[in-house]
């Protein structure tokens, strides 16, 4: 990875700000993963009061049933419930759990007076109302248990899904990008070290090159002067 | 249809149903059935004159607990024909008006069917044949495609007019309880008009009025528990001795004293263990228990002062329910798992 980024400042410094980035990101998304769990502990424990109710509800209404269909008969129960055409209706909508879009359902009808539930009062028993009954709060308990474990599920699933992300910045993301800025670092002081190895070795040369000019500018003045000295001798 | 031509016969009835009465199961039978699973319960009915030709009739088409269902519905229904085809004379008016709640009941079948689109043939199967109305009239019923229709159907019979002035509620409130309401309501007023003047009739009547009078105290209860709006005396019905319709209104908004005033009636001794836990109890199962049992008590006392009158014939229709009743509970009951004690504990047996 380190080696497929350019060691270049301007690189360092677009790395530098996508670490500055990605650790505050890091920090709000641990911050969101806090208060998600905790905010998934509170409705867990809704979840599991509204499960045990669940589970208490429709024990109760497979009771009721059961002895309403022994009592009754079979035939008298599915008759009562024939006479009821209309369901309860369910509405959905959504509220916000940090920034976690989870439903809320709205029942109506389920619950019905004894008028209301098709079958004539006069013929009918206590077993068949109280079956009724408790079918109605079983229904309600489902309905809340719906809301409820949907918005758990969701939650959870924000959950992973924050915790990978803050794991993949934590784990992958922020040590990539700290490997590329150490290798760029790196490599921009190697290449500093180099040029200035590379300027003073420039400036050595050069500076030997003046000794030289020097010494040969100083030699031919000499031997200018020696010529001159012949020269004049001769005459 | 309640007026078959002939002298009263209940000499010949009397002494036909007595044997039937002999063959109905003991407590011991029920004691055997209720360790049985619903299998053997089956096997043990095909053993039993009572019900072999309606297990090996009804074998090929159901199974399990519903064939042990069907079964008991058809032996009863074909019990009680055969007693409205021995009957004749008042007698058979006495009878017949007493088997329309099985009219009634078919009636209600039809109407659910129909409401609820339900097969034809389901249908069918639901009705039990015990009552007034002979094969050609349920199938008519049974071929009405509306509510509409079937009300049409039923113009002639006893549940004509009531059905006919419920309609318009029906069709403004499009759920069937005021037609439900209207046939109940038909079959107990047809029963009050009953003739049971006259010594030879008087733990008949007394019968009737026990039974109207519990139903008044577990409807009133049942609206009272519903805590819905409704007003009692919309559900009361005329016949009995313990409560008038203004009475009941009253009463059905204070339980206690409507507890208290069947715990002062006639029917109090008989009544007072569980007239004792409703007091405390949220549910009415308990009580529609008791006052089921305390009615066939009154049931299984009929016919032993007067022989010779429609009594015994009443008891015989009555102990017969209560064999269906008790041998569906605990079909009903093994096949829901429950524990033959729990079972045992919701059979009437007197």
């Amino acid at each position: 990875m380190a080696n497929d980024v350019k060691p270049t400042r301007k690189n360092l410094m677009e790395i530098e700000d996508r670490i500055d980035l990605s650790e505050r990101g890091h920090d709000t998304l641990e911050q969101k993963r806090d208060g998600l769990i905790m905010e998934f502990m509170d409705i867990l424990d809704q979840a599991q009061d509204v499960r045990d109710k669940l589970e208490g509800d429709y024990d109760t209404a497979q009771d009721k049933i059961n002895k309403a269909r022994a009592m009754e008969g079979d035939v008298a129960v599915r008759g009562a419930a024939a006479a009821l055409k209309e369901h309860p209706e369910i509405t959905t909508q959504s509220k916000n759990i940090m920034g976690v879009v989870v439903p809320q359902i709205e029942s109506s009808k389920v619950r019905k007076d004894l008028d209301e539930r098709g079958y004539g009062v006069l013929g009918s028993s206590a077993r068949i109302d109280e079956a009724a009954d408790a079918y109605e709060e079983l229904i309600e308990s489902i309905i809340l248990a719906a809301e409820v474990e949907t918005a758990m599920k969701k939650m959870l699933e924000e959950i992973e899904t924050t915790k990978r992300r803050v794991n993949a910045l934590e784990f992958k993301l922020l040590p990539d990008l700290n490997e590329n800025k150490e290798y760029i670092e790196q490599k921009l002081e190697e290449q500093e070290r180099e040029e200035i190895f590379r300027l003073k070795k420039i400036k050595a040369k050069k500076e030997e090159e003046e000794k030289e000019e020097e010494a040969e500018a100083a030699a031919e003045a000499e031997a200018e002067a020696l010529e001159a000295g012949v020269a004049e001798s001769d005459d | 249809m309640s007026s078959r031509a002939g002298t009263s016969n209940p000499e010949y009835v009397n002494a036909r149903v007595r044997s039937r009465r002999s063959s109905l199961f003991e407590e011991d039978d029920y004691r055997k059935l209720v360790r049985m699973s619903p299998a053997e319960i089956a096997r043990f009915m095909e053993e039993s004159p009572a019900y072999e030709e309606e297990i090996n009739a009804l074998g090929s088409r159901f199974s399990g607990v519903d064939l042990i269902e069907y079964a008991l519905n058809a032996s009863l229904a074909e019990d009680f024909e055969d007693i409205l085809r021995w009957a004749e004379g008042e007698l058979y008016g006495h009878v017949a008006r007493y088997l329309r709640k099985f009219d009634a009941w078919n009636v209600k079948t039809v109407l659910r069917g129909i409401y609820s689109d339900t097969e034809r043939e389901a249908v069918a199967d639901d009705l039990i044949r015990a009552g007034e109305f002979d094969d050609r009239l349920l199938d008519r019923l049974l071929d009405a495609g509306t509510v509409e229709e079937a009300v049409e159907v039923l113009s002639s019979t006893v549940f004509g007019d009531a059905l006919a002035d419920a309609l318009d509620d029906y069709e403004s409130e499009g759920v069937l309880v005021p037609l439900e309401n209207a046939v109940d309501r038909a079959y107990y007023d047809l029963l009050r008009t009953d003739d049971l003047s006259g010594e030879a009739l008087s733990e008949y009547r007394e019968f009737l009025e026990a039974e109207i009078d519990f139903r008044n105290a577990i409807n009133a209860l049942r609206l009272a528990r519903s805590g819905a709006d409704l007003d009692p005396s919309e559900y009361y019905i005329e016949g009995g001795v313990l409560f008038s319709a203004g009475e009941l209104q009253q009463l059905a908004s204070n339980t206690d004293e409507l507890i208290d005033r069947v715990r002062e009636s006639r029917y109090g001794d008989r009544l007072s263990d569980a007239l004792a836990e409703l007091e405390g109890a949220e549910s009415l199962i308990a009580f529609e228990h008791a006052l089921e049992a305390a009615l066939l008590e009154y049931a299984d006392s009929l016919g032993l002062i007067h022989p010779l009158s429609v009594t015994p014939v009443v008891s015989y229709v009555l102990a017969k329910e209560r064999e269906v009743d008790n041998i569906r509970a605990i079909a009903r009951g093994k096949e829901a798992g429950l524990d033959p004690e729990e079972i045992e504990s919701e059979l009437v047996i007197i």
